[in-house]
């Protein structure tokens, strides 16, 4: 499955768990606000982002079409979007037969619970620009991105029909090369983790799928050369106030997949990381490509302290990847037998 | 740091060629050297190890001599045999402690104010989270083990335990139990050095516990920074190569 | 709000199911549903997936040794469960789909125990499904 078909989840596969006061205002605490506050400061004088955060939430990355133009929802409203979203998310249901039930995969509880709730400003969307909340209209391909496109579209075809001709059917998180620690961070159905560390001039963020360091200089050194580059792409921060501002580029693309199909030459992330109380902690991202969007677009979501009796625990991947062998093996057996689909 | 205990932040590396074996090793051809000549050959070294014998159990060091004979076959046909063959570095797996320490790649310390110190490795980009002062056991093994640490003077003492048993120490076959124990001690001895013991104990194996101990090295090259050594798109053809369409027509 | 209900199909790109990281109708067959009883053997905590391997007695008195597919323990492990948390010899109900290849696997759509309790539901962290906090 490729990152459009993760970015398809997170979608609709994120949650927030309200372990705290609800905020009532749409929009995120100001500037103003949380100046006022006493925000933690490490020793040597940062502020402090330290712990364990968890971004889960039900609210879609896009605004859904049946909510019109509203970006944000009354108490009442809210509780119906929840729910809704709470019965279109849970695998617990077994209704619409077979082919939609297999694909629940198992047990709701082996998900993470906080995924079935909406962010506690109750907006219909983590898009927050453009103002519709939906991703902009895209820009025109070039031939050879469509051919590349379309290459990769067949293969995830193949993939889902469970025929697939080699191991580089797979995306990127089936084949345990990248997953969430990609940015820009979004939700998904687990292990919605990550652990921010922090050290004089650095900031290093360790998601927990899949077991990466994302490393933030602050000392203002340039990025890396263009002929370098990463998966996790090559981050740069300071700090704007309390914010920590991270710019993000050289990124890498290996069979043609990046994140929701951008071109890594001109693909930029611009994230803002805003602690906005002891157990709140603002994310925000913008991302351009102007060879794949008509404009640039921002996403915000929150993140919240996890509950200290929990942790981040080792997510180990390609050691144990049993379902390689297993989706191949089962492909060739079944051409075998004849089976086209 | 402000709390009294020294600074470990950086990126640090070992110089010693351990991980090609830990104990003493003449030069020696890589593998198939028909095709690489000077490629791929590994350097001589001399034995970390305090004594310069790792101390196996009679029994174990047969499974040894074993593991080094199949340390370039993989065969993941079958779930039940996926770990049985193979060096675990070839396949592009979690390295393990103390294997990390003394993989040729860099690694990063990031000490802070939190309860936690990271080490960052640029080798598969693994990572390893080290508790400090902390008390809950693993819940479950891992590959790069359950880490818990303490300050004792000027030594970052970490304890590690939970290490999953399929992990190597070393190319050459060295190997452990799930009951595999470790202890390190980081002792800066320099403003560039830390010296690295690490205390390896497994009743299951080795007859006795023992030692090794090398210098870390900080890298002082201008903003030097970990790059991505994500190895496992090198190991895709090997593992699962002979499972595609055109390999079985 | 009902139209907000078919939200996630509306925003299904490309027609992608939206599901787990991997579609699991590639692997798993919709029309091999299987309702297995077994008793476990082995319990891999693992990931990407953790492994539950069960012997199922047939009516013959044959045993087929099962490989049931569950999610990430990371989940399991927040909530307390450990990998001592399910014996061997525990008796399951595995209700799910066989793999599309034949093979003795499945997902593990259900997976009870014989009173009717859903296996490693509860724990005691505030994000287990049924304790107090979540329930805010």
């Amino acid at each position: 499955m490729n990152r459009l078909g993760i970015l398809t989840f997170a979608i609709s596969v994120v949650l927030l768990s309200p372990l705290k006061a609800q905020a009532p205002k749409a929009a995120a605490k100001t500037a103003a606000a949380v100046k006022k506050s006493a925000a933690p400061h490490t020793p040597w004088g940062d502020p402090d982002l330290q712990g364990v955060w968890n971004d889960a939430t039900s609210t879609p990355l896009q605004r859904p079409g049946g909510v019109g133009a509203k970006d944000v929802l009354t108490d009442e409203e809210a509780v119906d979007f929840q729910k809704d979203l709470e019965h279109d998310l849970t695998r617990d249901r077994r209704d619409g037969g077979p082919e939609v039930d297999v694909n629940r995969a198992y047990n709701d509880h082996w998900m993470d619970a906080r995924r079935l709730k909406i962010t506690a400003d109750h907006r219909t969307s983590l898009i927050v620009d453009p103002p519709d909340g939906r991703i902009p209209p895209p820009a025109p391909q070039s031939p050879e991105r469509e051919k590349a496109r379309a290459a990769r579209a067949a293969a995830n075809a193949r993939f889902n029909a469970g025929l697939p001709d080699s191991y580089r059917d797979f995306s990127l998180p089936v084949r345990c090369i990248i997953r969430t620690d990609s940015p820009p961070y979004l939700p998904t159905i687990y292990n919605n983790d990550f652990h921010i560390f922090q050290s004089p001039g650095y900031v290093v963020i360790a998601p927990e799928m899949i077991h990466s360091a994302r490393t933030i200089p602050l000392d203002g050194r340039p990025h890396l050369g263009k002929n370098l580059h990463q998966w996790l792409g090559d981050s740069r921060g300071h700090w704007d106030g309390n914010t920590l501002v991270v710019e993000t580029t050289n990124f890498r693309t290996d069979d043609g997949v990046t994140f929701l199909g951008t071109n890594p030459e001109t693909f930029r992330i611009t994230e803002r990381f805003t602690r906005v109380d002891a157990d709140t902690l603002n994310y925000e991202f913008t991302v351009e490509d102007p060879k794949t969007w008509t404009k640039p677009w921002t996403a915000r979501i929150p993140w919240t302290k996890i509950d200290p009796r929990e942790q981040m625990y080792e997510y180990a991947c390609h050691e144990d990847n049993y379902d390689m062998v297993h989706f191949l093996t089962g492909a060739r057996a079944r051409e075998k037998r004849g089976e086209a689909k | 740091m402000a709390d009294g205990h020294p600074d470990l932040n950086g990126i640090w590396q070992a110089l010693v060629t351990a991980n090609l074996d830990l104990q003493d090793h003449e030069a020696q051809p890589g593998p198939h050297p028909e095709l690489m000549g000077a490629y791929g050959a590994g350097a001589a070294g001399q034995s970390i190890v305090e004594g310069g014998e790792i101390p196996y159990r009679a029994e174990a060091l047969a499974k040894k001599k074993q593991n080094f004979e199949k340390r370039m076959t993989v065969d993941v046909s079958s779930d039940k045999k996926w770990h049985d063959l193979g060096d675990p570095e070839l396949k592009c797996y979690m390295p393990g402690v103390p294997r990390a320490t003394y993989m040729p790649f860099p690694f990063r310390i990031v000490q802070g104010s939190s309860p936690y110190i990271l080490i960052a490795y640029e080798f598969t980009s693994a990572t390893r989270i080290v508790r400090m002062n902390w008390k809950g056991e693993a819940p479950t093994p891992s590959w790069m083990g359950w880490s818990r640490g303490r300050w004792e003077a000027d030594t970052l003492v970490v304890d590690v335990t939970g290490q999953r048993e399929e992990s190597w120490l070393d190319r050459a076959g060295d190997f452990h139990s799930e009951d595999l124990h470790v202890v390190e001690r980081y002792t800066p001895v320099s403003p560039y050095h830390l010296m690295y013991e690490a205390t390896i104990e497994d009743p299951k194996v080795y007859t006795r516990p023992w030692k090794i101990s090398f210098p870390l090295y900080r890298r002082l090259e201008k903003n030097l920074q970990l790059l991505e050594f994500k190895c496992v798109p090198f190991t895709e053809q090997m593992l699962f190569g002979r499972f595609g369409k055109e390999a079985t027509k | 709000m009902k139209p907000i209900a078919a939200l996630a199909l509306l925003l299904a790109t490309a027609g992608m199911p939206v599901s787990a990281h991997h579609a699991f109708a590639a692997e798993f067959d919709a029309k091999k549903p299987v309702k297995l009883r077994g008793t476990v053997t082995k319990m891999e905590w693992i990931n990407p997936h953790a492994w539950m391997h069960i012997d199922v007695k047939k009516e013959d008195g044959s045993v087929e040794e099962w490989m049931v597919e569950t999610g990430t323990p990371n989940t399991l492990l927040r909530r307390g469960f450990t990998r001592d948390s399910l014996k061997n010899g525990t008796e399951v109900i595995v209700d799910g789909y066989q793999s599309k290849d034949g093979s003795l696997r499945a997902n593990g759509r259900d997976v009870t125990l014989p009173n009717g309790q859903v296996l490693f539901l509860g724990g005691n962290s505030a994000d287990a499904p049924d304790s107090e906090k979540s329930k805010k």
